[in-house]
């Protein structure tokens, strides 16, 4: 067995060498491809032209090429490419199908909608639209589009090709079709600049739900009737898609049709990880620029502390809390799910499991969106040990008859930090001497499965918002008619009317007191707890600026560039 | 030799079939046992009415009875059809993935079975010439250690030494962001080669090197032990004595001898190519290789049966006329062998 310790470092060295002497030959001429990317250059531009001339004839398109042509060189633009790594995926590029946060990225760089949120800020501002109308009973909304809007081949964007759009996700009926049929009767346009929604009744929070991709025009090249999941014509957006290889990368080039400001950076190319340790690599070894969604909190750490990296934090509108499944023992008692919000201390988890990336969040409806109260913070403080003792007391549970539940989690779909969240979770609520925590956990597709069934007693979920509005942190979860995903059971019939009432009233004052009231009956019920909001960070190397957080956790890449 | 070589081809070549009837019947039962199915995995937390739900379902074909949906599968996949997929994007042919990743990972497959053989030999044939001593032990180890190392935490060591420290090589995907290659084959190094990019050859091979060499030590503990023990058993035989006292010398000898040892090496071969393809979703996860190993995990997330069935017995299909390609090799070497 001597013989084993000797030879271990040879074995070493023999791998080095091996490694070594295969990189030497192919390693060494692996300069990033700057020379590929100066020669792409001008081909891009001639294929411009050339889409230039063969639009040519048509009268109204003279004017275009005259436009085109002051758009189009080069020199406007600061950075030629800049390269982004994630470890997210693009589903499926179809508006009408596509229901996921880092799509719907993709596709508000590639398109807009009628309104959109300024970036850096939660605030409606026109987009394709210029101006617009509400009916006096609220369902009639009538929006007038500019008269410059072109897809980015130059084909002419009008008001029918919004209401073919709209109709066609209504007609394919892809999962974020409710988006639009819950709340649209039907859409028309009477002339070529003029879109008129007909609502199912009056919804306050409209402009929120049109700045959503599945309102987006898209090209007239989508398949009118099915999905079209690979389809790269894209819409009206700042950026264009060039070329899209699945799994691989998604390479965007600035759309020279579009009417509004010209983005920085020519050329944008997202490439996609499998894991957060893939991605912190390609960002050390310069592989790629920015590091986007999503390295690890100890990654970021890391990274805060190293020259010639800089770290943006990104405030969230995600959200992270523990779901009660209200008609199972013994959590079906009110007592006992008071007591369990009133141990828990979410600033420790913040601070050991987060290393800092969260804020404490004590309603469903998060911080810096209106209407926002701290609910459980007023009725239960935190980490209120004393109050849960006597909440459990009054429940029946004493240290020798200690209350018995099973916390659930899943382990990679948060991050692999949720391990140790639902640890820290069961050593906060056993702390006050009177519970007893078994933790288990399920895989992501078994745990949607077995909680919508109604399978789990305590369990840790997560959400990204569909539009920004305070309905939808609570329709969803306290309405009985809408929370059917949740397997919470949760139905409290003043809710649903209070949520109800509040959809149609156009007063934001008079909805915001309603919500209030809501979110106050959730402290009451706890149907759900709040744990945190999350915080992204955008990681990107020194050379890299123009990065604007946005609130709505949306990166928009028309405003990067490099300097030097 | 008394039905000739054609009967036995065709004989091999029909024993393919159960062998994929079996494994698609496995993996059909084992993915309805998992709990989940493609349109909750997609749908998550968010709020889809049941009746869409349910129509989601009946488009996807999984509101039929399992039976009826295993024979209609079955169905498709003797015409060729791979089904379409069930988790997002939804629809689009099975055949088209495998056609888009299966390229990936023959070619990680070519160079890692390459490196295999080629440090199986070496170790193998150093550790016999040198037998009982200190390179022995040490080659004994290497076989040992190679055959038991964790692929993806081995992968980055080397990524961590190679990639970050030294930063001589990239250490993940194909190529370098926005290098795109004309498709022939699918091979980057084969097409890079025929459309005469030379750009693209350099990113490919770059991008090789680390995952073919982390697979490749991985599979080449078993030829060296394999090697070494068949060249002691040659080395000891009369006809290498024979040379021996003729003269013969070092090298020589050795070369002999490993033309005879190597047969039984050939049929291991054979039976590495599938372990092989089983490694590649180990070293392509970690190296984030498009292939078709990254492709069956994501979709077992997903819960898409079709994909993962297609995927699967394509794979097989494939190793399968591998190891009957491996196996007529060996009939024709080895003259010993009876058809």
């Amino acid at each position: 067995m001597s013989a084993t310790q000797k030879t271990l470092p040879i074995i070493a060295v023999l791998l080095i060498i091996i490694v070594g002497a295969a990189a030497f030959y192919v390693g060494r001429s692996m300069a990033p491809a700057k020379v590929e990317t100066t020669t792409e250059t001008t081909t891009v531009t001639t294929t411009v032209t050339t889409t230039v001339t063969k639009t040519g004839p048509a009268p109204t398109e003279t004017t275009t090429t005259t436009t085109t042509t002051t758009t189009t060189p080069a020199p406007q633009f600061t950075t030629e490419q800049i390269v982004i790594g994630v470890t997210d995926k693009v589903t499926d590029l179809d508006p009408a199908m596509a229901y996921d946060f880092f799509t719907w990225e993709i596709l508000n760089n590639v398109m807009e909608g009628l309104v959109k949120y300024e970036p850096g800020t939660l605030n409606i501002v026109p987009a394709l639209a210029k101006s617009w109308e509400v009916s006096e009973d609220g369902t009639v909304w009538t929006f007038h589009l500019r008269t410059d809007l072109k897809f980015a081949d130059g084909t002419p964007c009008t008001a029918q090709d919004v209401v073919r759009s709209i109709n066609r996700v209504m007609q394919i009926n892809g999962d974020p079709a409710w988006l639009v049929t819950s709340f649209v009767d039907h859409v028309e346009a009477p002339d070529d600049y003029t879109v008129v929604f007909y609502l199912k009744q009056p919804t306050a929070f409209f402009l929120a739900l049109l700045a959503t991709p599945p309102y987006f025009p898209v090209h007239p090249a989508y398949n009118p009737t099915e999905v079209d999941s690979d389809q790269t014509a894209g819409g009206v957006g700042p950026y264009k898609i060039v070329s899209f290889t699945r799994d691989e990368e998604i390479v965007l080039e600035a759309n020279p049709y579009y009417y509004g400001e010209m983005p920085r950076t020519k050329r944008i190319i997202v490439k996609f990880y499998r894991d957060a340790t893939s991605l912190r690599i390609a960002l050390e070894t310069g592989e790629i620029d920015i590091a986007w969604r999503t390295l690890r909190p100890t990654d970021i750490e890391y990274f805060k502390g190293k020259a010639g990296f800089n770290v943006i934090e990104v405030p969230g509108t995600f959200i992270r809390y523990i779901c009660f499944n209200t008609a199972m023992d013994p959590v079906s008692n009110k007592l006992v799910r008071q007591a369990l919000a009133a141990a828990i201390n979410r600033q420790e988890i913040i601070d050991v499991v987060l290393l800092g990336a969260g804020e404490p969040l004590y309603s469903m409806v998060p911080k810096g969106l209106w209407s926002h109260i701290d609910a459980f913070k007023d009725k239960y403080g935190d980490a209120n040990l004393d109050l849960a003792r006597q909440l459990l007391q009054q429940a029946g549970y004493s240290e020798t008859n200690k209350l018995q539940i099973t916390l659930w989690y899943t382990p990679t779909h948060y991050g692999d930090t949720e391990a140790d969240i639902a640890q820290l979770l069961k050593e906060q609520w056993e702390a006050t001497g009177m519970i007893e925590v078994t933790i288990q956990s399920a895989e992501w597709s078994t745990y949607v499965a077995q909680l919508r069934e109604g399978q789990y007693m305590v369990y840790l979920l997560g959400w990204y918002p569909d539009y920004l509005d305070p309905d939808d942190y609570l329709t969803p979860f306290l309405h009985s008619e809408a929370n059917s995903w949740s397997g919470t059971n949760y139905a409290n019939p003043q809710v649903d009317q209070l949520l109800t009432q509040a959809q149609s009233i156009t007063d934001q004052a008079q909805r915001a007191q309603i919500y209030e009231q809501v979110q106050q009956i959730l402290a009451e019920d706890v149907p759900y707890i709040p744990i945190f909001q999350g915080k992204l960070y955008i990681v990107a190397r020194s050379d890299v600026a123009g990065i604007v957080p946005s609130p709505t956790m949306l990166f928009f890449y028309s405003t990067l560039y490099k300097t030097g | 030799m008394a039905r000739g070589l054609g009967y036995y081809i065709a004989v091999r070549a029909l024993m393919i079939i159960p062998t994929i009837l079996v494994l698609y019947t496995i993996v059909f039962i084992l993915l309805r046992m998992l709990p989940g199915d493609p349109i909750l995995a997609v749908a998550g937390t968010k709020n889809i009415p049941p009746e869409q739900y349910e129509e989601l379902r009946r488009l996807a074909g999984l509101d039929k009875h399992p039976v009826v949906q295993y024979f209609d599968y079955l169905w498709g996949m003797l015409h060729g059809d791979f089904g379409v997929t069930l988790a997002t994007p939804r629809g689009t042919p099975v055949s088209r993935y495998i056609w888009q990743r299966f390229p990936a990972t023959l070619e990680l497959t070519i160079f890692s079975f390459a490196i295999s053989v080629l440090l199986g030999l070496a170790t193998g044939t150093v550790a016999a010439l040198r037998r009982g001593g200190m390179v022995d032990a040490g080659m004994r180890v290497y076989s040992i250690v190679a055959y038991t190392l964790f692929i993806p935490w081995f992968g980055m060591i080397l990524q961590y030494i190679f990639g970050l420290q030294l930063a001589w090589l990239p250490t993940s995907g194909r190529l370098d962001p926005g290098l795109t290659v004309d498709r022939v084959t699918g091979l980057y190094v084969l097409d890079s080669l025929i459309t005469r990019n030379w750009d693209v050859l350099k990113s490919a091979l770059a991008h090789l090197v680390l995952p073919s060499i982390t697979l490749g030590i991985v599979l080449s503990g078993a030829y060296t032990r394999l090697v070494r023990n068949n060249m002691v058993d040659v080395l000891g035989q009369d006809f290498i004595r024979a040379y021996q006292a003729r003269g013969v010398r070092g090298w020589k000898v050795a070369w002999y001898a490993l033309k005879n040892a190597f047969i039984p090496v050939v049929t291991l071969m054979g039976l590495q190519f599938a372990i092989l393809l089983g490694g590649a979703v180990l070293t392509e996860t970690t190296f984030s290789w498009p292939g078709m190993g990254t492709f069956i995990v994501d979709r077992i997330e997903y819960r898409d049966y079709t994909s993962i069935q297609g995927a699967v017995v394509f794979f097989a299909l494939f190793v399968g006329l591998i190891s009957l390609i491996v196996d007529i090799v060996y009939a024709l070497l080895d003259p010993r062998v009876k058809y």
